[in-house]
């Protein structure tokens, strides 16, 4: 089921407001204001098709990239830019960076070791079923961290359990520079789903609509207690690895996925369904940027934490 | 007063806390079907399905998945069998487990409450892959309390403290600890952080834990015979450790001696001698001893087992050593 007009004009928003909290990121990042880096999620907020159905007590997993699952769930941009900033008011006080947690939009934390959501994903699961919840768990990962047992072995247990999960994996072609058939012995990762005994559906990740049509599917599934799925959403960074890193792709292939920006792509097709007008769209656009940059400010007149603040928060 | 094993208290323990709590819940492999005589026997048919888990064989899952249940607000106990598994599982619990709470999670009051049982320990010829007591490991990591009981009193009181604790704690029990001992009827908790003076002395200090406690004190009875008094410290948790009450037991002995079944370098002797002489360097009177295991793996063939573990004339000898050198 499509969407409403209204819905889709959100979906498009939030799509819109993590493109321009990237931006401000890797901004931010050249500017040589953030002690670490960035890891952009450009190209790739087709996935806000899944996680923007997601209910206000579900929870998500993330990886390592892109801003959409922070402002798909509602997080604040300027405590978020704070945190990669590492100032006292960030998310994690400065102690996380770009690992972190928001749990009042049941973002739990973030693996430094990629793959190591997947193993808590199921555990969250657990919880809400034992609980006898109706809530969902969307984890996020990448193909290349398909490759890891973690990923294997929560799958299979997420299915033995018939846990409310969805698997999304953004397959956007590489791990770093390297291409994924030196790494994945299949080209479809959803072909994986059948050997844990859950549906898998590949779809074009930057058509976000087929996306959120997939995603609906999903978590009905899982919220109905009738176990895992897997999304496999084709996709494609635009950006380098890391907003400090050198990118070794072919630029003709960055050219081509150009035009299937998913952004773009869904901006044209309200437009030319009536839903968006250009001037809309203009609004949408300045109205981010300038949420965005209001964010960055809060965040560079943000105080550093004192050294002292190191030996705090260990223990409860 | 009723005598329980190690394995019955620990059993008793987690059925009392299941039942206080609804946010308790094990998980394990084989938890059932199950012939009863382990730490989860039983639970099942009190408890249910849902919170009394049979896991896939995958000690990532167990571990993993009961950070992800207390970061949701579950109270798990992971039951991963033996220590030696358990390393399939430390990112989670060394990476997961200890770190996010403060790496992330105090912004919004996150908590950890997990415990992580693990079973030690060789003198059963059980091979290098079943036979480690690596308990040092996760002492050396930020994050983790430890737990190493040596009487079925101690096991069922720290357990049930670990359960309630807001923290990932490791609870480590040793093979060897089946012996049955007073247990009260009464509810009790055992608090973190206090050491158990198993035998008072006042010649020489040994500190162990575990089934080391049990050597130890027979090599303090045999010692007794040739006039040496020997003082067993029991500190029942390593984190936190109860130095206080090892570094009193110094100032009158001025001899200490650490027992841990384990290979020696950076373990537990290592870090109690060092903190000993940061603290009381002037009242020893001897280099402190360390009886441990070479840097080798556990053999299987009872003689080499017995060449590589602690054993009760080592610890004689150890003692002994610091009486010789006299300053
Ligand atoms: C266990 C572990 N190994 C290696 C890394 C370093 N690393 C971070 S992201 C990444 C690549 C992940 O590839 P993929 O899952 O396809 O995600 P993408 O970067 O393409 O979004 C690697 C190897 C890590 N963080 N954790
Ligand atoms: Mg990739």
């Amino acid at each position: 089921m499509e969407p409403m007009p209204e819905e889709q004009l959100e979906l498009y928003t939030l799509m819109v407001r993590s493109r321009a909290f990237e931006e401000r990121a890797g901004a931010l990042v050249a500017a040589g204001e953030v002690p670490g880096s960035w890891l952009s999620g450009i190209g790739q907020e087709g996935t806000m098709g899944t996680i923007c159905q997601l209910r206000p007590d579900d929870y998500l997993t993330y990886t390592h990239r892109g801003a959409y699952s922070f402002i798909g769930r509602g997080s604040d941009p300027g405590r978020l830019l704070a945190e990669l900033l590492g100032k006292r008011t960030g998310y994690c006080r400065g102690k996380g960076g770009r690992h972190i947690a928001d749990l009042e939009h049941g973002i739990l934390g973030k693996s430094g070791t990629i793959g190591g959501h997947a193993p808590l994903a199921i555990g969250v699961a657990t919880a809400i079923q034992i609980r006898d919840g109706d809530q969902v768990v969307v984890s996020l990962f990448g193909e290349g961290t398909s490759n890891r047992g973690t990923t294997h072995a929560a799958m299979n247990a997420a299915a033995v359990w018939r846990l409310p999960v969805v698997w999304v994996c953004e397959n956007n072609g590489y791990m770093g520079n390297v291409p994924a058939p030196m790494y994945t012995a299949v080209a479809d990762i959803a072909a994986m789903a059948p050997g844990y005994g859950m549906p898998g559906e590949v779809m074009d990740g930057n058509d976000v609509l087929a996306v959120h049509r997939a995603a609906a599917v999903a978590i009905a599934r899982a919220r109905a207690g009738n176990g895992p799925s897997l999304l496999e959403l084709k996709t494609y960074r635009m950006r380098p690895f890391g907003e400090t890193s050198t990118d070794l792709r072919d630029p003709r292939e960055a050219a081509a996925w150009l035009g299937q920006d998913p952004i773009e792509r869904f901006r044209r097709r309200l437009l030319e369904a009536g839903v968006l007008t250009d001037a809309a769209a203009q609004a949408v656009d300045e109205a981010a940027r300038a949420e965005m940059d209001a964010a960055a400010t809060y965040a560079l007149e943000s105080p550093l934490p004192a050294a002292a603040d190191a030996f705090e928060d260990l223990y409860a | 007063m009723r005598s329980l094993t190690v394995t019955e208290a620990m059993n008793e323990a987690l059925r009392e806390e299941m039942r206080r709590d609804p946010t308790v819940y094990v998980l394990g492999l084989g938890l059932y079907p199950s012939a009863g005589d382990s730490a989860t026997g039983g639970l099942v048919e009190e408890f249910g399905e849902k919170r009394v888990r049979s896991a896939p064989m995958s000690e990532t899952v167990i571990a993993g998945s009961a950070v992800g249940a207390a970061l949701a607000g579950m109270r798990p106990v992971a039951e991963l069998h033996l220590a030696d598994f358990a390393f399939n599982a430390l990112d989670e619990i060394l990476s997961k487990a200890g770190k996010w709470r403060y790496v992330h999670g105090a912004n919004h009051g996150m908590t950890l409450p997990i415990v992580f049982l693990q079973g030690i320990g060789g003198y059963v010829s059980a091979g290098a892959e079943h036979s480690q007591s690596p308990v040092a490991l996760y002492w050396h990591f930020p994050g983790l309390k430890i737990v190493v009981p040596t009487t079925p009193h101690d096991a069922k009181g720290l357990l049930k403290t670990a359960v309630r604790d807001d923290n990932p704690v490791l609870f480590f029990t040793h093979k060897l600890l089946d012996d049955a001992g007073p247990v009260p009827d009464e509810d009790y908790l055992v608090p973190f952080g206090v050491a158990e003076i198993r035998r008072p002395g006042a010649d020489v200090t040994v500190v162990a834990t575990s089934y080391m406690v049990t050597l130890a004190l027979q090599a303090a009875a045999n010692l007794e015979r040739r006039g040496v008094a020997v003082e067993v410290i029991d500190p029942r948790t390593l984190e936190p450790l109860d130095i206080d009450t090892i570094v009193d037991s110094v100032h009158k002995t001025g001899r200490l001696v650490v027992v841990d079944e384990d290979t020696q370098r950076c373990g537990v002797g290592a870090e109690i001698g060092a903190q000993v002489m940061e603290r009381a360097f002037a009242a020893l009177r001897a280099p402190v001893g360390r009886v441990a295991n070479p840097n080798l793996p556990v053999p299987y063939s009872p003689p080499l087992e017995e060449a590589v573990l602690p054993s009760v004339a080592r610890i004689e000898a150890a003692v002994l050593a610091t009486l010789d050198s006299m300053r």
